[in-house]
């Protein structure tokens, strides 16, 4: 059998693909990255989820500010923040409330102080999920962070940085046919284009796999312990899609690999040009702890 | 859906009923579930009750009684997912750690456990051995799944549903809609066992008309076979061989068949019409 796609070109993406212009990029301030190639920062902890999995504030603030500074290659977390923000921006922390697994609180907290710490007001500093369209602060925005847990999705495959923007959007549904291709467009939205400097994909406690009525079940959840960062949304969701396909292999077995179908994240690639879904062109550095790291 | 509340339990072992009940048609549903509604809108969903119980430590069970339309479609809804040893409530059903799925008549029903699973075990299915009786009478499933070859089948890996994403989630056959499926489409999956770890896949779709048929089987073809002789079977490397035929307005396709014999005797015997 034949397909025009094959369910490993999700991952592989396609050669050709125009490197996105990341924020830092653009202010002459990116990091010492391998030419033609996108950086993406795994950082790991293994305390960063106590026994009772209650998330361990001070580690993720750590770990947060140890993957911002190597993604920029900055000397402290704060320089690194100042790279991203400048005190006179206004800032929206794009979050994600979804009730089975929203953004937790202390990753939210750690971006803000941070935020702050640059120099950035704390009453210019937004934090919203489905009003961001009509706050008031993300419309005058000039900076948007975007931060969500990684998780599969039945109609995207994948939600993640990419999918995290829908919000935006004049109509979610006019996003949902054909596995949500069309997804990547948002980041080309007046409110959102040009403005994301930071994507953190939360890999605290990833969801596999989903079932139920809300597709959710906590027998597909693990604590990975994990945070995925990149200036690049497209890179960071593409490297989220290689963790969730690892841990799918091993769970459902090598035909349940890839969740069906995450298309969408290949096309904001290809079709919207605003990031790298090319493993080839990312550099994937992994900090801390490595065990069970599956990619 | 709303007179459903005042016939179930007020109460189930240490869980008692809280909150509001809560009834979502397919305007609504949205308002209900952030992500996932598109699964029941696929299918004739009519409504969901939502019903909550907590018990003292404040873990919750959460009760979504669906209203399907008919038989068929409850039975679609409950086939999509199936993975859990059956538990004997309602026409057909799975449990597993925080999750009980059933169906009976025209309604899909899901308990799921918000908090300790191991704790709510015996009240998710008490309530649901109390629910099950009150949504009769039974229907039947739908008659192409009935229709199925039935040499190998693997009854309970059959799967009933009308759309592409249904498809991919099932079974991935390509990220394009290569078969033309959308709401006027049904479509039956099924799993034969061939011996040893072997297992061939059938997909049978019925469409709106032959013409609809004859477009699909061409596009299948096309983008799937491309080798395919006038018989419509062609190898597919390491995946076996496949197939791709129709007769008025059903197709049949076969994937991961051991040999082109199988591949085109599986394919045939689908679209046989029913005596």
């Amino acid at each position: 059998m034949r397909s025009s796609m094959t369910r490993r070109d999700f991952i592989r993406g396609t050669a050709g693909a125009v490197l996105g212009a990341s924020a830092a990029a653009a202010l002459g301030q990116a990091a010492a990255v391998p030419a033609g190639k996108t950086r993406v920062v795994l950082v790991r902890h293994p305390d960063a989820l106590d026994a009772s999995s209650a998330f361990n504030r001070p580690v993720i603030q750590r770990m947060l500010d140890e993957a911002v500074t190597k993604l920029l290659d900055a000397s402290d977390p704060v320089d690194a923040f100042k790279r991203l923000v400048k005190p006179e921006d206004f800032v929206g922390i794009k979050t994600n409330v979804w009730s089975f697994l929203p953004t937790p609180a202390p990753v939210e907290q750690a971006l803000k102080r941070r935020v702050m710490d640059a120099g950035v007001a704390e009453t210019a500093i937004g934090l919203d999920d489905h009003t961001v369209r009509t706050n008031p602060l993300f419309v005058k925005a000039t900076a948007l962070i975007n931060v969500r847990p990684v998780r599969t999705h039945y109609l995207a495959g994948m939600s993640g940085c990419i999918k995290n923007y829908i919000m935006f959007a004049e109509s979610q549904e006019a996003h949902h046919p054909d596995s949500c291709a069309s997804l990547g467009s948002n980041f080309l939205l007046p409110q959102v284009k040009g403005k994301t400097r930071l994507n953190v994909l939360c890999a605290l406690t990833p969801q596999f796999h989903g079932r139920g009525p809300h597709n959710f079940s906590r027998r597909y959840v693990w604590n990975y312990k994990g945070l995925i960062v990149g200036t690049d949304p497209v890179a960071v969701d593409a490297t989220g899609l290689r963790l969730i396909m690892a841990k799918r292999r091993i769970e459902l077995g090598p035909d349940q690999e890839v969740p069906p179908v995450p298309k969408h994240i290949q096309i904001a690639d290809t079709r919207y040009g605003i990031g790298t879904a090319d493993p080839d062109k990312i550099e994937l550095v992994k900090l801390g702890w490595l065990d069970d790291v599956l990619i | 859906m709303t007179d459903i509340g005042s016939r179930l339990p007020g109460q189930v072992l240490g869980w008692k009923a809280s909150g509001q009940d809560a009834v979502y048609d397919r305007k609504t549903l949205y308002d209900y579930m952030d992500g996932g509604a598109e699964v029941y809108l696929a299918f004739d969903f009519r409504g969901v009750f939502v019903r909550r119980y907590a018990d003292d430590a404040a873990d919750e069970i959460v009760l979504d009684i669906y209203d399907l339309g008919s038989p068929a479609e409850a039975f679609g809804m409950f086939s999509l997912d199936r993975q859990d040893p059956e538990v004997e409530i309602g026409q057909g059903s799975e449990y597993g750690p925080g999750l009980l799925r059933f169906w009976r008549g025209r309604h899909f029903v899901s308990i799921t456990v918000a908090g300790d699973e191991d704790k709510a075990e015996a009240a998710v299915l008490e309530l649901g051995r109390a629910v099950a009786p009150l949504l009769g009478p039974d229907g039947d499933p739908p008659a192409m799944v009935a229709a199925l070859p039935a040499e190998g089948l693997i009854a309970d890996r059959t799967s009933y549903f009308h759309d592409h994403v249904h498809l991919s989630n099932r079974y991935f056959v390509s990220p394009e809609n290569v078969f033309g499926l959308d709401a006027a489409t049904s479509c039956a999956l099924a799993e034969y066992a061939l011996g040893g770890d072997g297992r061939a896949r059938l997909l049978v779709v019925r469409y709106p008309s032959a013409e609809r048929a004859r477009s699909a089987e061409a596009s299948a073809r096309r983008s799937l076979l491309p080798g395919a002789g006038d018989d419509g079977t062609a190898a597919a490397g390491k995946k076996g061989w496949a197939a791709v035929r129709t007769r008025e307005n059903v197709l049949a396709a076969v994937f991961e068949a051991p040999s082109k014999e199988y591949a085109g005797r599986l394919a045939d015997a689908a679209l046989r019409p029913a005596k």
